[in-house]
């Protein structure tokens, strides 16, 4: 096995070019560490891009916020502007793993790794962020296409999140149902953006992870939700249409039927707690 | 001395000195031992829980460079060995525990090993396990102890039945019994696998000395299986020696043999020095598991809540080997009908092999699993018979005096009455509800042994000196897992010889060279190794003090030891230096010194079937108390209050005698709520600490401890053990409260948010 | 055999430069255990469940387990016996084993580790950041209230230091 330390983005993808997918990309080490002891990979070399500083960065600009991908899950959490301008975000990025694991894992990292519980997906997937890799620019309820399994070519590198700040009076709010408070997997969670109007909202955004093969959008459940008044009827047909848009499965930690449950149920506390009934 | 005479620090929280070495990072733990010359050992596994092993090729592996030795149960000398069971008697008694080194014809579990490799480096190694070929041919396997009872059940072991042993427990007339009750009350109660999930996995390193003794420097509860090891190497006993190390955790999962066998094996095949550490991974699938039991009960009792017949089935799944197995469900049996005074009571106890990992010992040994039975089975009682659940249990609690269903008479205090009323006076009012968030709260007692089963003739020895400068040295096999097993000691001798801590120096676990102190296990190091300890000290100050005395012209009984002096107590103002006395003592050849040996209770079973009389030497009384708040729509639980009172006799250090309560609570908090070793068909699928969840910082209320000391254990100072006993009541107190919460009882554990959201519907059904 | 490559780790433990040759894959747990005699972080689970090999690199808490020995190249690591020795003992070595916060010891290093990058940055934890910021450190003995107690009086007794300095 070899090992790579590029300096610049330009060298990392000629030594992608060159070892053709048979090197594995390795930033915070999270998930390929554990996947090579495993032996679920087993790369010819590595290619350790975290050094590569110029990709890790927060920057507000007037109307988007640019995160470079190897920011970390921690600086993610701990960012001024992301608490201020989209709490959902930082909030999953609290949530993940834990302490020790969140100082190292990235967010490009956590996006390309694409489990269909991948913490920073659900808020980002509300945030209908996109994903600038060094070939085009993906939405990124576009860039998962299977467990574990992005978009990403073999010679294709994430370089940054890109998401418009949140407009005119938005409400949001996160939930991760874990089967504990500290390292855990989730068993739901929902994220929702709304942008509301003086009747209603007039834009819906809801990202769920870990109840589908990838985490999702729920497309129909936020076209209910848009231009009416948010009236506990309303509230309820959402929470029983999302029930219908989620496709979990059954593993250790739940069964398909409690998790769709709970979609509804989180939808349901999520809309209420942030948006006023009438 | 007089027992009215203020101890001096017996009882006072001084910080282990084992403490400080491992807040430097200074302990030798059993993988941060090395030795030049060393070699890496690994297992290879079964890859099927049920299999004909139709060969094994281990001629690539050998050949690979760097590869020392490739062994399979041929290369054994005696691969399979019976116990009879008891590490110090031997014993009849209708079952066999059966220890295999190495799987030969078939395997029997996932995970059992079927060859061992020791090679130059980690690399070489994990490369050789890759080359052997192993032809397996799956063979059907039954994984329910239930199905695993039947007559045409698929054998676990050829030739043997699946069912290892039957008991029974009889007192007065059961139907009799239920013929009087009011109210019966009969569920069904289901408990999981589960793993010690200790934070240090099974490691050791193991060499040949220069005088030819096999060593092996491991992690274990219990030196004394240097026999076994001998044996297999059908060597005489004094040629292997065990040093043990401390231990970082046990729970019972330390207790068999884990990698020593391994050790001796490939350290005697390649005559040099090898390491062999488990994996987290590997350590969750082959070592051993708490039995899962199905139990059924029956409880019967008066309309003003006075029980008056308990009948229970008890199945506990043994996995595919004995092991423990007979024991852990002899303990359920004792403790089956709870601290109750029950006039007709009847068990009956099965435990039998399946192609499951096989279990054994685990923190409790058998008392958790009935104790979330009889307890919850008490919370049903209080709600049908609407009476409050303290009221209902103190009504029926044993006293001491009075006698268990077995016939054995509860000799010494009884707490349950205090300890219940502290717990639940620590709860207080309940907690008032937030949105989607019920309150409940509840309350389990529980009785569980401390010290081994009497007919297993229980000894303990300690060596205690005192060097010709005073300063004192202590030698004991006593192992330490973290309980302070081993700072206890020197407590009680800085105790007796009035020096301080500082000049005590101890060593323990070696076979070689530390007078055999016996398992630690069972909750019974402090009883058994702290008496014996402090009968060897009693010895060394009779024989100073008598010196002293002549050399005072005092009568000795005036006399006392403190901080290094020999004092009078009644206040002539005369001392001497304790070094003076040593000296004294050492001129005229007087022993500086004294190996005691402690005895447990003897006592003989002549029924192996019907469980009657003393089984145990003592048992410890608590009490835990639980407020949760449950969310109604998702299930989660959040335990605010945890409240854990117990009588522990005497607290040698208070610190470590909370520090098991607080511990104990969480233990059994993860019972009650995360952890289940999910094994399906034979398969484990939380094979990691990512499946298998044990409590985190963010999950635990603050343990609030309420300790009782009643002085009247059987212990030094009259201590009761309290390791085991600070387990057994959580996880039905936490059921007890959950059930308050929800108004919905659930009989399984662990009580996970999707189980509990169920129950809730299920009961909106019903009404 | 097929040869391994491995490349020249220069690393700083505990403040002294050391070097090791290391493979690429090998994680820093490694090489710190079997290489470079720092015995005191330890293995619990090697994939970043338990915590028990938690160190400081460029002062932030992360599992050595998780990082790649070369990642730490020309980088400062601090293991629990650069947090304090017995000649030099740390307040929160001192509070850990005055308040019994240590039982079987093996988490103690992590635990402790965890602790120290918590005060550095928030010389007035509450109890729930205390909790939070060991969330990744599992102890199987204690159920941790001793260890909040002590990392508590730790951080009370830094302060106390603090102000006398001024």
């Amino acid at each position: 096995m070899e090992y790579f330390s590029p300096r610049t983005l330009n060298e990392t993808l000629i030594l992608m070019k060159k070892w053709k997918g048979k090197a594995e990309l390795v930033a915070g080490g999270t998930n390929v560490i554990p996947d090579m002891r495993a032996r679920a990979i087993k790369p010819q070399a590595l290619i350790d891009i975290s050094n590569l500083k110029n990709l890790s960065y927060i920057k507000e600009e007037r109307k988007r916020i640019r995160i470079g991908g190897l920011t970390t899950v921690s600086e993610l959490a701990c960012s001024k502007v992301i608490q201020h301008y989209v709490p959902i975000l930082s909030e999953a990025s609290n949530q993940l793993g834990n302490p020790l694991v969140r100082n190292r894992a990235t967010i490009a990292g956590n996006l390309a790794d694409a489990s269909p519980a991948a913490d920073t997906a659900v808020p980002l997937l509300a945030l209908e962020a996109e994903v600038l890799t060094n070939q085009r620019r993906v939405p990124i309820d576009q860039f998962f296409i299977g467990p574990n399994k992005t978009i990403l070519k073999k010679d294709e590198i994430i370089k940054e999140i890109i998401f418009s700040k949140p407009n005119s009076n938005p409400k949001m709010g996160y939930f991760k149902l874990g089967l504990r408070n500290s390292m855990a997997i989730s068993v739901v969670s929902v994220a929702i953006l709304m942008e509301m109007q003086e009747k209603g909202c007039k834009k819906a955004r809801i990202g769920l992870g870990a109840v589908a093969p990838t985490p999702i959008r729920a497309y129909r459940t936020e076209e209910m939700l848009v231009g009416k008044e948010i009236t506990s009827e309303l509230i309820e047909a959402c929470s029983n249409e999302i029930a219908k848009e989620v496709q979990p499965m059954t593993d250790i930690r739940g069964s398909a039927e409690y998790r769709r449950e709970m979609a509804s149920v989180l939808l349901k506390r999520l809309i209420r707690k942030n948006i006023e009934r009438k | 001395m007089n027992e009215k005479t203020e101890l001096k620090i017996i009882g006072k929280p001084v910080p282990r000195h084992d403490a400080w070495e491992k807040a430097f990072g200074l302990t030798t733990y059993a993988d941060d031992f090395s030795i030049p010359g060393m070699l890496v050992g690994k297992v290879l596994r079964s890859q099927y829980p049920s299999a004909k092993i139709i060969s094994i090729d281990t001629s690539r592996s050998e050949r690979l460079h760097g590869v020392k030795a490739v062994l399979t149960a041929k290369d054994v000398p005696r691969n399979e060995t019976v116990t009879r069971f008891g590490q110090t008697h031997t014993m009849g008694g209708g079952f066999e525990g059966l220890y295999r080194v190495l799987a030969d014809k078939k395997v029997h579990f996932m995970g059992e090993a079927v060859a061992l490799v020791a090679a130059e480096t980690e690399e070489i190694a994990k490369t050789a396990l890759d080359l052997i070929k192993v032809d397996y041919q799956p063979l059907p396997g039954v994984f329910d102890p239930i199905e695993a009872m039947k007559p045409d059940a698929p054998q676990v072991e050829e030739g043997k039945s699946n069912i290892i042993t039957h008991y029974e427990v009889v007192k007065g007339n059961i139907e009799e019994g239920f013929s009087e009750a009011d109210v019966i009350v009969e569920n069904t109660y289901r408990v999981p696998f589960v793993d010690h999930a200790y934070l240090e996995p099974e490691s050791g390193v193991a060499w040949i000395d220069e005088n030819g003794v096999i060593t092996i420097r491991v992690s274990t509860q219990v030196i004394e299986h240097f026999r076994g090891i001998a044996d297999i190497l059908n060597l005489p006993h004094n040629r292997v020696r065990v040093i043990g190390t401390y231990v970082g955790g046990g729970f019972g999962g330390k207790e068999d043999i884990t990698v020593e066998t391994f050790l001796a094996l490939l350290t005697f095949k390649t005559g040099r020095p090898v390491k062999l550490a488990y994996t987290r991974e590997e350590s969750i699938l082959c070592h051993s598991k708490r039995h899962p039991y199905v139990m059924v009960y029956k409880t019967g009792a008066k309309k003003d809540g006075r029980l008056t017949a308990l009948q229970a089935k008890l199945v506990s799944d043994a996995g595919a080997y004995v092991y423990l197995s007979p024991w852990v469900l002899l303990y359920s049996m004792v403790d089956a009908a709870g601290p109750y005074q029950i006039p007709h009571v009847k068990v009956d106890g099965y435990t039998v092999l399946t192609n499951n990992t096989f279990t054994s010992a685990n923190r409790g040994f058998g008392a958790p699993q009935v104790c979330f039975a009889y307890e919850s089975q008490m919370g049903e009682l209080a709600r049908r018979l609407k009476i409050d659940p303290l009221q209902i249990r103190k009504i029926n609690y044993l006293e001491k005096g009075e006698a268990l269903a077995t016939g054995q008479v509860l000799e010494h205090h009884v707490a349950l009455k205090e300890t219940t009323d502290k717990a639940s006076q620590g709860l207080g009012e309940k907690s008032s509800a937030t949105e989607n968030k019920k309150i409940g709260q509840g309350i389990a007692s529980g009785m569980t042994s401390y010290g081994r089963m009497v007919f297993l003739h229980d000894t303990s020895r300690s060596y205690v000196s005192v060097e010709l400068d005073g300063s004192v040295t202590i030698r004991t096999g006593i192992q330490d897992i973290g309980g302070g097993q081993a700072s206890s000691l020197c407590q009680i001798v800085a105790e007796i010889l009035g020096v301080p801590l500082g000049d005590i120096k101890i060593y323990i676990g070696d076979t070689a060279l530390t007078p055999l102190a016996g398992t630690t296990t069972a909750t019974r190091q402090l009883y058994m190794s702290g008496n014996a300890t402090l009968m060897a000290a009693q010895e060394v100050r009779k024989t100073l003090l008598k010196k002293a005395g002549e050399m005072m012209r005092i009568d000795p009984e005036r006399l006392d030891l403190v901080d290094r002096e020999v004092v009078d107590t009644e206040g002539s103002g005369k001392s001497l230096s304790l070094i003076e006395v040593v000296k004294a003592c050492a001129s005229d050849g007087l022993p500086l010194y004294h190996v005691a040996l402690f005895k447990a209770p003897f006592r003989n079973l002549t029924e192996y079937e019907r469980i009657e009389g003393q089984v145990f030497p003592d048992f410890t009384f608590g009490t835990h108390a639980a407020e949760v708040a449950v969310d109604e729509e998702t299930g989660k639980v959040e335990v605010l209050k945890l409240i854990s009172s117990f009588d522990v006799g005497r607290a040698i250090n208070p610190l470590s005698a909370v520090g098991q309560l607080e511990g104990g609570a969480i233990y059994g908090m993860g019972y009650g709520l995360t952890e289940e070793m999910i094994i399906e068909k034979g398969v484990i699928l939380t094979p990691s600490l990512s499946e298998y969840l044990l409590p985190t910082s963010m999950d635990v209320p603050d343990v609030e401890t309420i300790l009782i000391e009643s002085g009247d254990g059987v212990g030094p100072f009259g201590a009761k053990g309290v390791g085991e006993p600070s387990v057994c009541s959580v996880a039905p107190a936490i059921a007890n409260a959950v059930c308050d919460a929800i108004g919905v009882r659930i009989f399984d554990l662990p009580l996970t948010p999707e189980k509990i959201v169920k129950a809730i519907k299920e009961k909106k059904e019903v009404r | 055999m097929k040869l391994i490559k491995t490349y020249t780790l220069e690393i700083n433990i505990n403040g002294e430069w050391k070097k090791a040759e290391v493979s690429p894959d090998e994680t820093l747990l490694y090489t710190l255990r079997e290489k470079l005699g720092h015995t005191e972080v330890k293995e619990g689970c090697g994939k970043g469940d338990c915590g028990a090999c938690a160190v400081l690199l460029d002062g932030k808490a992360v599992n050595a387990c998780l990082t790649l020995a070369l990642q730490a190249h020309k980088q400062k690591v601090i293991t629990l016996k650069g947090i304090g020795t017995p000649e030099n003992p740390h307040p929160l070595q001192e509070s850990f084993v005055r308040h019994g916060a240590i039982q079987c010891g093996f988490c103690t290093a992590g635990m402790i580790v965890s602790a120290k990058a918590l005060l550095d940055e928030n010389a007035r934890p509450t109890r729930e950041e205390i909790k939070k910021a060991i969330s990744g450190n599992l102890c199987r003995c204690t159920g941790y209230k001793k260890i909040i107690d002590a990392i508590e009086e730790a951080s009370q007794k830094l302060r106390r230091t603090m102000n006398d300095k001024r």
